[in-house]
C-alpha cells in the first residue's frame, strides 16, 4: 500500500492560492462559509529570500489530533490518510490546539463549547461514509482516491510546486528537481545542453 | 509655424523622457544590484528559514482565521505527548490508586470508633446554607469528574467495547454536560470558599495532627492518639485550600477552554488543558479521600452533613478545641433546643 503525502516545493510556489480554490471548489458541497482546509503563507512576504507554502493537513504518520481526540473519532487508512468522523466528533477543538499545522478548522465559534463539527483536508479522500454517497459528499466533500486520482489541489497547481501521491514517488520527483537545482550548468531545472526540464 | 513649434515641443519631450528614463533605469539597476546580494547572503543559509518556520514565526496569508498564519506550530504536540505520557495516568491513578488504597487501610485498619458510643446529644454544626452550598457543589463535581473522567479515558476504557454510534452519543452527553454544570461549580466553590475560609486558617497545633496522622490509625504507636483540632481539623484545611487552590485552576481553564470567542492561542489553550485536568488529579484524589472518610472511616462523620448537627461525643473526639470553645463562650446548641 502507498503513503500518500502532501510536499510544496518553496522555489516553484507563487503564492497564487490556485490550489485554495480548488479544495474549495471541489470540496464545496462539505464547507461551511468561512472555512477553508487549505492556505497559503509566506515567509519574509515582499522581502528576498521570500518563501510561500501552501499548508493543509499533512496526514501525519503518529498524528497527534488522532492522539489527543476524546471522542476518538479520528481514523488512519491504508493509504496513511488521517480522516474523521463527523458523526463522532463533539467541537471541543483539542486536534486544533494539537495540530502542528493548524489544520483543522471549525465552523462556529459560540460559548459553551459549541464549534460546531471539525472540518479538515481529507486529501480529496472522504470519510467514513459509502463512497460517493451524498452523506458523504455533504459531509466530506469529495472522493477522488476512490476514483483512482488525486487531490485537487495538487492537480490543478499551475507551477506543479504543489505535489499530492506516495511518498515515494513524490520525494522522487522532488529529489531530481533538487539534484538539477544544484548543477551549475542548469537554471532552475533546465538543462539547456538536453533540452529537458523539471 | 505651427508644425515647427510642435515639433520642437516633442523634441524636448521626448529628451526629457530619455533623461529620467536614464535615472529610472541607473536606479532599477541599482537596486537590482542589492537586490541580488541581499538574495544571496539568504541563500547561503536557507536553513535559518526553516528554523524560523519551525520556531512558529509568522507570515502572510489571505486567510483570516486563528493563527493561520503561523506553518508551524510545536507547542500543541508537545503539550500533547504532556497529556498523554503523564495526565492520562495521573488521573488513572488518582481514581483506582487512591481508590485501592484506602480501601486496602480500611480493611487493614477499621474504621474510627467513637470511644464513648454515641451520646445520643447533637448539636448544631453547620447550617442550613451550609448544607445546601456543600451538597450543590458535591453534585456538580460528581458530575463534572465522572463526565471529565469519560471525556479523558472513556475512548480508552469505553470506545473500544461498544458500538460507534453508542460511544458518540455518550461522549457528547458528556461534553454538554460537562460544559454546562461548570458554571454550577464555580459558582457554589466560589461561595463556599468564602463563606468557610475563616474557619480554616492554619494553627500550630495542625503540626501536632500530622504527627499522628490525624489519630485514625488503630495499631502500632499511634493507636489511641487523639490530636488536638478546631472546628476543621488539619486533613479538612488541607483539603480545603486543596480545593481552593486547585478550583481556582480547574475554573479559569474551564472557561478558557469553553469560550472558543475567546480566541486564545493555541498554546494558551493547551496549557489551559493540561493544568485543567492536572487540577483534576489533585481534586479527584482529594474529593475519593473525603467521601471515605465521611462514609466508612470515621464514625458519626456523615451526620454532619445529613443534618447539620454532629453528635456530642463526635465533637468531642474529632473536633474538641472547638467543643470547649463553643461550650465556653455559649454558641453551641442542641438540636431539640
Amino acid at each position: 500500500m502507498a503513503v500518500m503525502k502532501f510536499l510544496c516545493d518553496t522555489k516553484r510556489c507563487i503564492e497564487c492560492n490556485g490550489c485554495v480554490t480548488a479544495c474549495k471548489n471541489e470540496n464545496a458541497s462539505a464547507l461551511e462559509w468561512g472555512i477553508q482546509r487549505r492556505r497559503v503563507v509566506t515567509i519574509n512576504d515582499g522581502e528576498p529570500g521570500e518563501a510561500s507554502i501552501s499548508v493543509a493537513c499533512m496526514h501525519c504518520t503518529d498524528a497527534p489530533c488522532m492522539a489527543v481526540c476524546p471522542a476518538d473519532c479520528f481514523y488512519q487508512t491504508d493509504d496513511g490518510l488521517i480522516l474523521h468522523n463527523k458523526d463522532t466528533c463533539i467541537g471541543c477543538g483539542y486536534c486544533f490546539y494539537a495540530c502542528p499545522f493548524g489544520a483543522p478548522q471549525f465552523p462556529k465559534k459560540t460559548a459553551f463549547g459549541s464549534r460546531g463539527k471539525m472540518d479538515k483536508c481529507t486529501f480529496c479522500a472522504g470519510g467514513p461514509e459509502e463512497d460517493f454517497s451524498e452523506a458523504e459528499r455533504l459531509k466530506y466533500g469529495a472522493n477522488r482516491i476512490a476514483e483512482g486520482k488525486l487531490p485537487m489541489c495538487a492537480e490543478l497547481c499551475a507551477t506543479k510546486a504543489l505535489l499530492a501521491g506516495d511518498a515515494g514517488v513524490v520525494s522522487d520527483i522532488y529529489r531530481e528537481r533538487m539534484v538539477l537545482r544544484n548543477n551549475p550548468d542548469t537554471i532552475w531545472g533546465y538543462i539547456p545542453t538536453v533540452g529537458s526540464s523539471n | 509655424m505651427l508644425n515647427k513649434k510642435l515639433n520642437k515641443s516633442l523634441r524636448s519631450l521626448f529628451a526629457l523622457l530619455v533623461l529620467l528614463m536614464g535615472v529610472g533605469f541607473s536606479t532599477t539597476a541599482l537596486a537590482a544590484d542589492e537586490q541580488s546580494s541581499k538574495q544571496q547572503a539568504v541563500t547561503e543559509n536557507p536553513a535559518d528559514l526553516w528554523r524560523a518556520v519551525k520556531a512558529g514565526e509568522p507570515g502572510f496569508t489571505t486567510y483570516n482565521s486563528l493563527e493561520s498564519d503561523v506553518l508551524i506550530n510545536v507547542v500543541g504536540n508537545d503539550g500533547r505527548l504532556v497529556r498523554d505520557t503523564y495526565v492520562k495516568p495521573a488521573i488513572a491513578l488518582s481514581v483506582v490508586g487512591v481508590f485501592g488504597a484506602f480501601l486496602l487501610f480500611y480493611l487493614v485498619n477499621g474504621p474510627s470508633k467513637l470511644e464513648k458510643g454515641f451520646s445520643g446529644r447533637m448539636l448544631e454544626r453547620w447550617d442550613k446554607s451550609d448544607i445546601w452550598l456543600h451538597w450543590v457543589m458535591a453534585v456538580a463535581c460528581l458530575i463534572l469528574m465522572v463526565t471529565g473522567i469519560f471525556l479523558l479515558l472513556g475512548r480508552h476504557f469505553l470506545a473500544p467495547y461498544i458500538g460507534e454510534g453508542t460511544w458518540g452519543a455518550i461522549i457528547i452527553t458528556c461534553k454538554f454536560i460537562h460544559d454546562w454544570v461548570g458554571p454550577v461549580f464555580i459558582v457554589s466553590w466560589l461561595l463556599s470558599v468564602i463563606k468557610w475560609m475563616p474557619l480554616q486558617t492554619f494553627k500550630l497545633y495542625d503540626l501536632k495532627w500530622f504527627l499522628v496522622v490525624g489519630g485514625y490509625i488503630n495499631f502500632g504507636p499511634f493507636k489511641g492518639k487523639h490530636p488536638d483540632s478546631g472546628f476543621a481539623n488539619a486533613g479538612e484545611k488541607m483539603w480545603f485550600w486543596a480545593l481552593a487552590i486547585f478550583g481556582l485552576f480547574v475554573s479559569v481553564s474551564g472557561l478558557m477552554l469553553v469560550f472558543p470567542n475567546l480566541d486564545l492561542p493555541r498554546v494558551a489553550s493547551m496549557a489551559a488543558l493540561l493544568i485543567h485536568a492536572g487540577s483534576a488529579v489533585i481534586l479527584i484524589a482529594f474529593t475519593i479521600v473525603h467521601i471515605w472518610m465521611a462514609t466508612v472511616l470515621s464514625e458519626g462523620g456523615m451526620e454532619c452533613m445529613v443534618s447539620g448537627y454532629c453528635d456530642e461525643n463526635w465533637a468531642k473526639q474529632h473536633h474538641n478545641l472547638w467543643y470547649d470553645e463553643i461550650k465556653a463562650n455559649g454558641t453551641l446548641k442542641y438540636q431539640d433546643d
